[in-house]
């Protein structure tokens, strides 16, 4: 879907999440990024103010940038047109990541509920009950996407904000996140930590310390705490220091707009 | 002594596949390299019931599902990545014709390094406590699932993890960049999962974009990956992964991705596909010119070229293969 450019900003709002996700990440850690939006938030942190970030895809592609933008995949040949290394699924998503090694990782939802969990397997319409049917529409499955959030020290997940996108509770769990809430990770020993946050089009959810449950944080200039509300479909809990998050600077969106040269994020 | 195994696709495709194989594609995700020409050619020759091994939906698997061909899929990404849903094989899984079972990718590749060492069951720390282990399309009525991801425990720690299933396909169609005649290949770009792949399939035909010469493997042994003692043939086919890219030799053709995609979103289209795309051409060079030879040109104009810079000297020629070829199939 196509990010409408926001009234009279100097940015989209898919700008804006790209950005909020990529202050995410601190430089020198070992980051995963997923297809997409995802790696073009990634990226954009390496291209401004994490140089020394060890950046890599699930496929195996370390020690490159991507080249002419948005690469098609994470195996497409403008990220593999600079790499120094090239492995294999079982090293970059086993070795370096269900080990414990990888720090962050940015993946993507087409759902996602209260406790941080996505689906991005299929759309039922209702719950999908004892037997499992066949889906009212099928997408992607998990691909990576259950590995970095079984293994990489937090996740971010990044998800256009939209009601029917945040569910109480997903119908289909791709990829876990704090399960039913609380400590319910720790009954299957994931080395991983969990979500840190849901960076959207609108604004950034973190979860409560104890219950896991995900919280308002932070809002954009161009966004409230009511729309945000209104486009969550649960009762959203807002922080009590819930703020606005700084607007992009000069510096981060021209570094922004070097890593995604064909204007995906302005389209 | 090691022979010659080069024989034409429409050959291996004959000798090697059956209706109801578990078939496995050796590939490099869903724009990556994958030996999408294998999947024109198994619809040529109406192979079906396929039970599907792909480690990511590539646009082979797309096409073969939409086109009815698959009863069952095994995969850990079923898009296509930026190019977005893989319209066939989603009208197959919605209609019911083809039962896709979940995994994740890290998942596929632990299942086929189980295969590879004959394992009785792999680890399983993750897809455990997700629907992917709750929820199985191979035995729909079973909720939890019991069969699909088991628990067990953890003799050491006393944990609770899972128990992944092995994967051993019956034949496995493996996309490289380069083989020599003998079947030792070298794959440029991300394996994925194309080392385990060629080690637990009982069957492994390798699909190369180029042939090259042995002095090659000897050159850069380190980097021969699949080594001819456990491949059965080897074909010889430019742009087999189109419309896919094989970093080295050519880029994604956008285009034809989309149109691919667009026209497997209904029976019509993929109809009119299959008659236009996978039975209008006879023989490599047709092929090329279906794809369109400016085309051809300009996708082979990929800013990873200088990736075959090391191995061009090795190359053969287009009439060298066939004089190879003809060794074997006399």
């Amino acid at each position: 879907m196509s990010a409408p450019l926001t009234e009279n900003l100097p940015y989209t709002r898919q700008e804006m999440m790209a950005i909020a996700t990529g202050r995410e990440l601190r430089d020198g850690e070992l980051a995963i990024f997923g297809v997409g939006l995802s790696m073009l938030a990634g990226y954009f942190a390496q291209a401004h103010h994490a140089p020394n970030i060890r950046a890599m895809t699930e496929g195996g592609v370390y020690g490159a940038t991507p080249v002419g933008g948005l690469p098609w995949g994470i195996e497409c040949n403008r990220i593999s047109a600079n790499a120094t290394s090239f492995t294999n699924a079982l090293d970059a998503l086993g070795f370096l990541v269900a080990s414990g090694r990888c720090d962050v990782g940015i993946i993507g939802a087409a759902q996602v509920d209260k406790f941080g969990n996505v689906n991005t397997t299929g759309i039922w319409d209702g719950e999908i009950g004892d037997r499992y049917r066949l889906p009212k529409t099928r997408l992607t499955g998990a691909g990576g996407a259950n590995d970095i959030a079984c293994g990489a020290g937090r996740v971010v997940i990044m998800v256009t904000h939209e009601p029917k996108r945040f569910a109480d509770q997903v119908s289909y769990i791709s990829s876990p996140g704090y399960l039913d809430g609380g400590n319910a990770r720790d009954k299957f020993g994931f080395v991983g930590g969990g979500p840190s946050a849901i960076v959207t089009t609108l604004g950034i959810l973190r979860p409560d310390p104890v219950s896991k449950e995900f919280i308002l944080d932070a809002y954009y200039a161009f966004s409230s705490v009511d729309e945000i509300r209104a486009a969550t479909g649960w009762d959203l809990k807002v922080s009590p220091t819930v703020h606005v998050v700084p607007e992009p600077s000069p510096e981060e969106l021209a570094a922004l707009r070097r890593v995604d040269e064909t204007g995906a994020l302005r389209k | 002594m090691p022979a010659n195994k080069l024989i034409p696709l429409a050959e291996a495709v004959r000798r090697y596949t059956r209706d109801g194989i578990q078939y496995a594609s050796g590939a490099a995700l869903p724009v990556g390299s994958d030996a999408v020409v294998f999947g024109r050619e198994l619809l040529r020759q109406k192979r079906k019931n396929l039970h599907a091994v792909f480690h990511c939906n590539t646009q082979q698997l797309n096409l073969l599902a939409g086109a009815g061909a698959v009863d069952k899929a095994e995969c850990g990404f079923s898009g296509l990545e930026v190019f977005g849903f893989a319209n066939g094989l989603r009208r197959a899984v919605e209609s019911g014709q083809t039962a896709l079972e979940d995994y994740s990718n890290l998942a596929m590749a632990l299942r086929l390094l189980g295969g590879a060492m004959n394992w009785p069951f792999v680890p399983a720390t993750v897809n455990i406590g997700s629907d992917i282990q709750q929820r199985s399309a191979f035995a729909p009525d079973e909720y939890p699932a019991t069969r699909k991801i088991p628990t067990v425990t953890d003799p050491f720690s006393g944990q609770e993890i899972g128990a992944f299933s092995p994967l051993k396909p019956d034949v496995a169609a493996i996309h490289v960049s380069l083989a020599d005649p003998l079947g030792n290949a070298i794959m440029l770009g991300t394996e994925w999962s194309r080392f385990e792949l060629s080690r637990a399939a009982k069957k492994v035909i390798l699909i190369a974009d180029a042939i090259v010469d042995t002095d090659c493997m000897r050159q850069y042994p380190n980097l021969v990956r699949i080594p001819d003692i456990v491949v059965e043939a080897v074909v010889y086919h430019p742009f087999a992964a189109w419309p896919q890219s094989s970093p080295g030799f050519y880029d994604v053709d956008e285009a034809h991705m989309k149109l691919m995609n667009k026209a497997l979103a209904t029976e019509e289209g993929t109809a009119d596909y299959v008659r236009d795309y996978v039975e209008r051409y006879d023989d490599i060079d047709s092929y090329l010119d279906l794809i369109g030879r400016d085309n051809v040109e300009r996708l082979s104009n990929s800013a990873t070229s200088f990736l075959l810079d090391p191995y061009r000297q090795w190359i053969k020629t287009p009439a060298e293969i066939a004089a190879l070829t003809a060794e074997v199939t006399a």
